[in-house]
């Protein structure tokens, strides 16, 4: 395939990227939020200075109730509904002429708030405060530990994190007062859902709101659910019938957007004394804030988490009780790579422990236990499509140079270093499709992708998918696609995204869609276009419900850590990737790679704290830090392809694989490197601090701590 | 107040509010919207532009407080070749996805390239952590940056 097009990279390059905030629209009003200083309190009477001020009751917004097996049905309800659930929970909506007039307005506002008791609780549909609950379960697990040599027990959290785009979130509402119709620009993964969420919360037929979506500066989750402030800068513009905009600031974000993680995932895992894994029994608590998130609702996290567990290897026998708890925090929701970054980081660590237990190698053991061939199907029903783990071992030992690091290994470690090695053996599911969230319960997913091709008069020909680019770069893809498939020059290709008047609707961009279910829809259409002659008027539409593919991987890092301050650096990552059928090399090199960065910060650095109060401790980026240049090393990269059956292209999607791996690779490696002086780590991020104290732990000869309980 | 002040080699006069930041005087007076806000801390270098040719944070300063400098943003590299020869290497290595960050990772490169004595292509990590970027994992804007000053 040709090289990419550097259109769009130059366009951006220049400066001439209009992401939200550089949208202008004359006469646009400037929206703020007046956000809750408490955890948790009844809002009584509001004043606003000079009348321009409106809570949720003032706009007559809707909750929206997701429901499904094991949800409690506690309601999403937009600016609080009279109650606030979280320190920076939006209440009520103000407007100026420039944003530096709305934060007045914001600091003139008065709410009267009565503080509730802690143990009140959030959600009368959810009076122990358990928003879902399920178990998981598959083969006889009660036997498979009986029959162990051992049964090794460990507990793993994640903290509570967040995925931070560079850019942060925006609505402008624009309505027209001739046709009736409200334009809601938002960036968002999912324009369709957005529209959907907001005609139900605002009581409007659909055809009256139109979605579009600018260019969006990264989203990795957080931008796929629906937010408040969309909703509340909508119904002020048509209110007011002016436009409206609201541009969030990052200290908004980092309290306010949707947070990830907080998941604390308990093991008991029966091993024979060769290291054969039979059962795994385990239990997850998930912590999802203040509310069950639209639309994925308070199952997300917990029920990916709890199915990702030892997903590589092949285990007899597993059970995952799983449940998600309210607390009066920012709601959680999507992160790249969802739940399987906390399954994996489970796994992996607790795999490495056994090893350990059983002074087998890291790696001979993961030989032993990874998913023999493919198809395989796990004890709870993952059917796994296509991958070899053993020749990711394999392509991994031999690509890092297993042996010899391990030689140096033991050389710095004799002469005083904390040098570590860590593994991580993995896959993930993506392309999620409609069966799949609804045998999950989740029935406000379509879980279907579409796209669109189509010639208008001039002979241009139009691509439109449901997918919405988040800064990915699949738009510069499909164009390269289309023109391959078409024998067309690429110039003759626009790639429409993210409008809902111009696109076929579907389920928008996360878990790697893009490669699955709207890659799957957009070849079907080209090749429907292909057998035409391309006249003018053509239009073809084609529907795909991906059934969910299994990408996969291998990773290994090397880490050490200073004796003095306790800061891990990593030294060298090693990605080995089965993403099937690879589309366009440089988009897989550049989102493997930045998944790795980002999986690097997760693990080493990124934690949302909150006070005894219910204060948040990290709205800044002093507080909560994120990786810089000086934290990431060179990522190595090598491929395996093992075509997925399930797609015509046979590509399996690689937006999450390098977070997940490092979720293993590198916490392992921390792990390791401290090995030597006992300290044992669990839970993320392994800081300097964390690490600090586990030596210290150690060296006092006291058991494990374990905070967050 | 009044402020005076040299955008891309063209004067600009305006009655400003004094608490106006220089981000939000070239964003929204003068409609530069490269320069970009990613934090409004201080923190995360996507504002950043040069004042009399040193990498200055956008957010953190006060329009007035330009007054009497030259500045150069996103927006005015096309006259500089040097400038135009990095933003070239950058997207030929793909060194951006989203793009959001790139303005302010070229203009504080651009304000090494200033450097007296030359900074030296190995640091070149810890002369960017200044400045966030979160899609590309900072190996091909190291690259491309190192590969311009060498
Ligand atoms: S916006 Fe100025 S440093 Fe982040
Ligand atoms: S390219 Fe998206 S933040 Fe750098």
């Amino acid at each position: 395939m040709a090289r990419l097009d550097a259109g769009t990279a130059a366009r951006l390059a220049r400066g001439g990227g209009r992401y939200l905030a550089d949208l202008r629209v004359p006469g646009c009003l400037e929206a703020a939020f007046v956000r809750s200083p408490l955890p948790h309190a009844r809002v009584g009477a509001a004043r606003f200075h000079d009348g321009r001020g409106l809570t949720a009751a003032d706009l007559g917004l809707h909750p929206l109730v997701a429901t499904g097996p094991g949800l409690a049905g506690a309601p999403w309800i937009p600016l609080g509904g009279g109650r606030a659930r979280y320190v920076g929970e939006p209440l009520a909506v103000v407007w100026a002429a420039d944003r530096y007039q709305a934060e007045d307005l914001v600091d003139a506002a008065q709410l009267e708030l009565e503080p509730l008791p802690p143990d009140e609780p959030l959600h009368s549909q959810a009076p122990t405060g358990v928003l879902f609950e399920t178990t998981l379960e598959g083969g006889d697990v009660d036997a498979a530990l009986r029959a162990a040599d051992l049964v090794l027990e460990g507990r793993f959290h994640c903290a509570r994190q967040t995925p931070f785009p560079l850019e942060t979130r925006g609505v402008l509402a624009h309505p027209d007062p001739g046709t009736g119709v409200l334009t809601v620009w938002t960036s968002t993964q999912i324009p369709d859902l957005v529209r959907a969420g907001l005609a139900r919360c605002l009581g409007l037929p659909e055809a009256r709101l139109r979605v579009r979506v600018p260019q969006v500066g990264g989203g990795f989750g957080v931008k796929a659910h629906l937010f408040a402030e969309e909703v509340a800068v909508a119904a002020l513009a048509l209110r007011l019938g002016q436009p409206v905009r609201w541009i969030e600031d990052r200290q908004e974000h980092l309290a306010a957007s949707a947070h990830a993680h907080d998941a604390v995932v308990r093991l008991r895992v029966g091993v024979t004394r060769e290291g054969r894994i039979l059962g795994v029994d385990a239990d997850l608590t998930a912590d999802v804030g203040a509310y069950s998130i639209w639309p994925f609702s308070a199952s997300l996290e917990p029920m990916t988490a709890a199915s990702s567990l030892f997903g590589a290897y092949a285990v007899g026998a597993l059970r995952c009780r799983t449940r998600a708890r309210s607390s009066a925090r920012c709601p959680v929701g999507a992160q790249r790579g969802v739940g399987v970054t906390v399954g994996v980081h489970a796994t992996e660590r607790m795999v490495d422990r056994i090893a350990r237990r059983l002074s087998i190698d890291p790696l001979e053991l993961r030989r032993r236990n990874a998913v023999p061939a493919c198809p395989w199907t796990s004890p709870i029903g993952r059917a796994l499509d296509s991958g070899d783990y053993p020749r990711l071992l394999a392509t991994l030992a031999a690509a890092a140079g297993y042996d010899a690091l391990r030689a140096e290994q033991h050389r710095a470690r004799a002469a005083g270093r904390l040098l570590g090695v860590g593994l991580a053996l993995f896959n993930e599911h993506s392309g999620t499709g409609t069966q799949d969230y609804r045998r999950r319960g989740i029935d406000t997913i379509p879980g279907w992708d579409q796209s669109r091709v189509r010639v208008p008069a001039d002979g241009r020909i139009e691509v439109a998918t449901s997918a919405a680019d988040a800064g990915q770069g699949h738009a510069d893809t499909y164009r390269l696609l289309a023109a391959e498939v078409l024998g067309v020059a690429p110039e003759r290709v626009e790639v429409v995204e993210g409008d809902t008047d111009r696109c076929p609707p579907g389920t928008g961009t996360f878990t790697s869609r893009g490669a699955v279910g709207v890659l799957e829809s957009l070849v079907q259409a080209l090749r429907a276009a292909a057998a035409t002659d391309l006249a003018p008027g053509t239009d073809i539409v084609r529907r795909a419900d991906a059934e969910q593919v299994y990408p996969s991987g291998a990773h290994l890092a090397v880490v050490e850590v200073d004796p003095v301050g306790w800061r891990p650096r990593v030294l060298r990552y090693v990605a080995v990737e089965d993403c099937g059928t690879i589309i366009h090399p440089e988009v897989v090199a550049g989102q493997v790679r930045g998944g790795v960065a980002m999986g690097i910060g997760n693990v080493l650095l990124e934690e949302h704290a909150y006070d005894a109060d219910g204060q948040i401790q990290t709205a800044t980026l002093l507080d909560y830090l994120v990786p810089l240049a000086t934290d990431i090393p060179e990522v190595e990269l090598h491929h395996l392809t093992s075509p997925s059956p399930r797609t015509t292209l046979g590509s399996k999607g690689v937006g999450e694989a390098g977070t997940i791996g490092a979720f293993g690779a590198v916490a392992n490696a921390v792990a390791d490197a401290v090995a030597p002086l006992g300290a044992e780590l669990d839970t993320l991020p392994y800081s300097p601090q964390r690490i600090f104290a586990a030596v210290e732990r150690a060296r006092a000869g006291l058991p494990p701590a374990r905070p967050g309980q | 107040m009044i402020c005076r002040l040299t955008v891309n080699g063209t004067p600009w006069e305006g009655d400003v509010p004094p608490r106006l930041t220089l981000a939000d005087l070239l964003r929204d007076h003068l409609q530069l919207t490269g320069t970009h806000l990613g934090c409004e801390q201080g923190v995360c270098g996507a504002c950043t532009v040069l004042c009399d040719g040193e990498a200055v944070r956008s957010c953190l300063m006060l329009a007035v407080q330009a007054d009497g400098r030259s500045l150069t943003t996103v927006e005015g590299l096309d006259a500089d070749p040097d400038a135009a020869a990095l933003r070239d290497a950058l997207v030929a290595g793909r060194g951006l996805q989203c793009g959001f960050c790139t303005p302010g990772f070229l203009l504080s490169a651009l304000a090494l390239r200033r450097a007296d004595p030359p900074v030296d292509p190995a640091r070149v990590p810890e002369l960017l952590a200044g400045n966030i970027c979160r899609c590309t994992g900072y190996g091909p804007i190291v690259a491309a940056v190192r590969a311009w000053l060498g």
